[in-house]
């Protein structure tokens, strides 16, 4: 598909293109969907009316499918998307398979796998964290032994979110047992989910849904020319993916919708007269305020075309944070309706107390925990010993 | 560490800092809050003729009043650096704040005159407008025969005993005047009380203080709108001051913790302290991008906008000032609570400023009003 070069286009002309059309296509039962990690049918129609005008991989370059977005035009399309509510959809392969290929894959590797992601062909998770390495991920042991033209591989992973919907895994292995440097031996292989001894097996989350699994390897035969980049040289290729990305892990698209449902409900059952919770709803109407202040300055680095720097997870610290703080006094507004784990009605409306409340536990363990973020923060930035 | 960040095509803004740093490198804050202390002085005159050579004190005024005629964007950058270099003369009351009320009067000769002296350190000019408490002073102004006679008692006034002229806020028959009254007009009863950063704040009584009516200087709307624009600025001006003193703070407390050897290691090598010390520096962080936002904004058409982003800088520089020292002081140990270690008074002057023209609950109550009004 041809398609135009979006960064010759100012943002607002680029905006204002991108909303229109996305406003009218996006179906309107899949708009602000509670569930935040829907699987891949539940929003198949969406994914291939993307694919088909070809705005599926905002990032991608043009030659193999995407739009080529520079990060400025990116963070655009993210904005966009979240204004108007579009649900997530599964976006490993865009995400981060397609990436780590288009950087680091052969290509046949490149020939055979893109165009199967933007068809929803493939349908990919990743598989990192394991039971005993999760914060400590450079602790994986499983294992791929090289057997002729193919690896056998044994292990287990967990976490490994919308794993029941996926058909591809991009793997971390290790290929080489080095005690003085674990980072080293670990490869990185693209695996085939239906290939006999993979076994998926969801796991419920607080919310009553599944959207994370545990995926077992029983002697899984994986074709070598599926390992991506140089064997034992995989740690370097799986950090090296999230580039400007990172700056999303800090946008304040949840902690505003959360903030909007609690204005609702302080509305409807009177809270506002309270100058308690007027003091404290003011509070966090303001480290909102100020979490977009932030998140502009970081913006406003990659749009002069800069790269960012450890700094940016303050942003994912802050923005997981406020978001949890904020449900909390959800609900404190409750008051003995908290007891309810479904919607609390609002008028003619339903705000999600409980559902953002369990939703917003997530985003402090996942993408680094906080404490991981602040651990990276100490070295990297602060430089402490 | 964190900075106040903005655009900068001509280096204007990195001449600044560095003219700012250079001075605060050559001047030992520290020091000089120790001596005004021990002298109960409300400035120290080395430190105000050092700011008026470099023009800092006609930053913000217009050519024809003497001033460089920069902006908010200047200011800022100035003021942080300030923060950072512990440099507490009353900048803030006197040039900006002083300087507001002058730029928003008629410019006749009598306001040329003291703007000029102002810019030139010449003459200390500050302002009567509030109570001891903190409110807006109800000063009398009485308009008969050619003459203004004032009364009243205004408080919380800085560099009242070194003042050459006070601009009185005023009203006069229900409209506002602003006064121009040299300080040695007759009937002016000045008493001082320490402040906790180590100058002296005044009150001020005027006992039927008598000026010729060519002093005042505006009156009705001008004087009211010159009011707002005043607070504006210097709550601008204080934010990025606090938001230099959260970042040297922290910038003091990760070099201390890193050579403080216990057990055998740093103590910034712990990682009860590592999370201490990166929270701070996040709250750094977000004051410099909260007073960078709101910088920007003033210089947007939508005003309102960038009121409320004021507010909200303020707010956030405050807290994280005042969170950031009151913690430095924690890792420093009982080091922390002397008076010969400078963190401390990075802390009393944090509580100053942060307590100046609105405390951060006060502040944020504000924004919400204004934001659920619209």
């Amino acid at each position: 598909m041809q398609q135009q070069d979006w960064n010759a286009l100012s943002d607002d002309e680029f905006r204002g293109i991108f909303r229109e059309w996305v406003d009218a296509n996006c179906p309107s039962h899949l708009r602000f969907m509670r569930k935040q990690r829907p699987v891949f049918d539940e929003v198949a129609e969406w994914y291939h009316a993307l694919a088909e005008k070809g705005w599926l991989s905002p990032v991608w370059p043009q030659e193999h499918g995407g739009m080529g977005l520079d990060a400025a035009k990116h963070i655009v399309y993210v904005e966009e998307w979240a204004r108007l509510g579009c649900p997530r959809i599964p976006d490993h392969g865009i995400g981060l398979t397609g990436p780590l290929l288009i950087e680091f894959g052969t290509d046949e590797q490149k020939a055979n796998f893109l165009p199967k992601i933007l068809s929803g062909e493939h349908v990919w998770c990743q598989g990192y964290s394991e039971p005993n390495a999760g914060s400590d991920l450079a602790s994986l042991r499983t294992s791929a032994v090289s057997d002729g033209d193919d690896y056998i591989v044994n292990g287990q992973k967990i976490w490994t979110t919308l794993a029941h919907c996926a058909n591809w895994i991009l793997l971390l292995v290790r290929t080489t047992k080095d005690d003085n440097k674990r980072q080293n031996g670990i490869t990185v292989m693209l695996v085939d989910m239906t290939t006999p001894g993979v076994v998926v097996r969801p796991i419920a989350n607080l919310r009553g849904e599944a959207d994370f699994c545990e995926v077992f390897f029983e002697n899984v035969r994986v074709p070598a020319k599926n390992v991506v980049g140089a064997v034992d040289q995989g740690w370097a290729l799986a950090k090296s993916v999230l580039g400007h990305e990172r700056i999303f892990l800090g946008a304040p698209s949840r902690p505003e919708y959360a903030l909007k449902r609690l204005e609702m409900l302080a509305e409807d059952r009177g809270a506002f007269d309270d100058p308690a919770f007027r003091s404290r709803y003011a509070r966090l109407l303001l480290d909102l305020n100020d979490l977009g202040s932030a998140f502009e300055k970081f913006a406003k680095i990659l749009r002069e075309g800069g790269q960012l720097g450890a700094e940016v997870s303050v942003l994912k610290i802050f923005c997981s944070e406020l978001y949890q703080r904020i449900t909390e006094e959800t609900l404190a507004v409750a008051g003995e309706e908290a007891r309810y784990y479904d919607d609390l009605p609002v008028g003619d409306n339903e705000v999600d107390a409980m559902n953002l409340y369990l939703d917003s536990r997530a985003p402090t363990i996942f993408g680094g925990s906080n404490e991981i973020q602040r651990n990276i923060l100490a070295k990297a930035v602060l430089r402490l010993p | 560490m964190p900075l106040i960040s903005l655009d900068d095509d001509d280096n204007t803004l990195g001449m600044l800092r560095e003219s700012a740093n250079a001075l605060a490198e050559r001047i030992d804050g520290a020091q000089v809050m120790r001596s005004r202390r021990a002298g109960k002085s409300d400035l120290d005159r080395s430190v105000w003729t050092a700011m008026a050579e470099a023009g800092w004190l006609g930053l913000l005024l217009p050519e024809e009043l003497g001033g460089l005629q920069l902006g908010s964007r200047e200011l800022v950058v100035l003021c942080e650096s300030l923060g950072r270099g512990l440099l507490t003369e009353p900048y803030v009351q006197l040039a900006v704040f002083s300087g507001a009320l002058l730029m928003g009067a008629d410019h006749g000769a009598n306001t040329s005159a003291l703007a000029g002296g102002l810019v030139d350190g010449s003459r200390i000019v500050t302002t009567l407008w509030q109570t001891e408490r903190g409110a807006r002073a109800e000063l009398k102004a009485t308009e008969k025969d050619g003459e203004v006679l004032l009364n009243g008692c205004a408080g919380l006034v800085s560099a009242a005993q070194s003042a050459s002229d006070y601009l009185v806020l005023a009203q006069s028959d229900g409209d506002s005047v602003l006064v121009h009254l040299p300080a040695d007009t007759g009937g002016i009863g000045v008493s001082l009380r320490a402040s906790v950063d180590d100058a002296q704040l005044g009150s001020v009584d005027l006992d039927g203080c008598s000026v010729p009516s060519g002093n005042v200087l505006a009156r009705g709307h001008k004087v009211e709108t010159a009011l707002v624009r005043a607070i504006e600025t210097n709550r601008l001006a204080i934010a990025a001051e606090l938001a230099g003193i959260a970042s040297k703070a922290l910038e003091a407390t990760v070099d201390y913790t890193r050579e403080r050897i216990q057990f055998g290691k740093p103590i910034a090598s712990f990682q009860a302290i590592q999370h201490r010390l990166v929270d701070m520096w996040s709250d750094a962080e977000f004051a410099c991008s909260a007073v960078t936002d709101a910088t920007e904004k003033l210089g947007e058409p939508d005003s309102a906008a960038a009121s409320q982003a004021v507010l909200a800088a303020k707010a956030r520089a405050g807290d994280a000032a005042i969170g950031i020292t009151r913690r430095a002081i924690q890792l420093h140990g009982a080091m922390g609570f002397t008076d010969e270690c400078d963190i401390g008074l990075y802390m009393k002057r944090a509580i100053n400023l942060n307590a100046t023209l609105g405390q951060p609950e006060e502040l944020r109550l504000q924004y919400l009003a204004t934001e659920r009004a619209a």
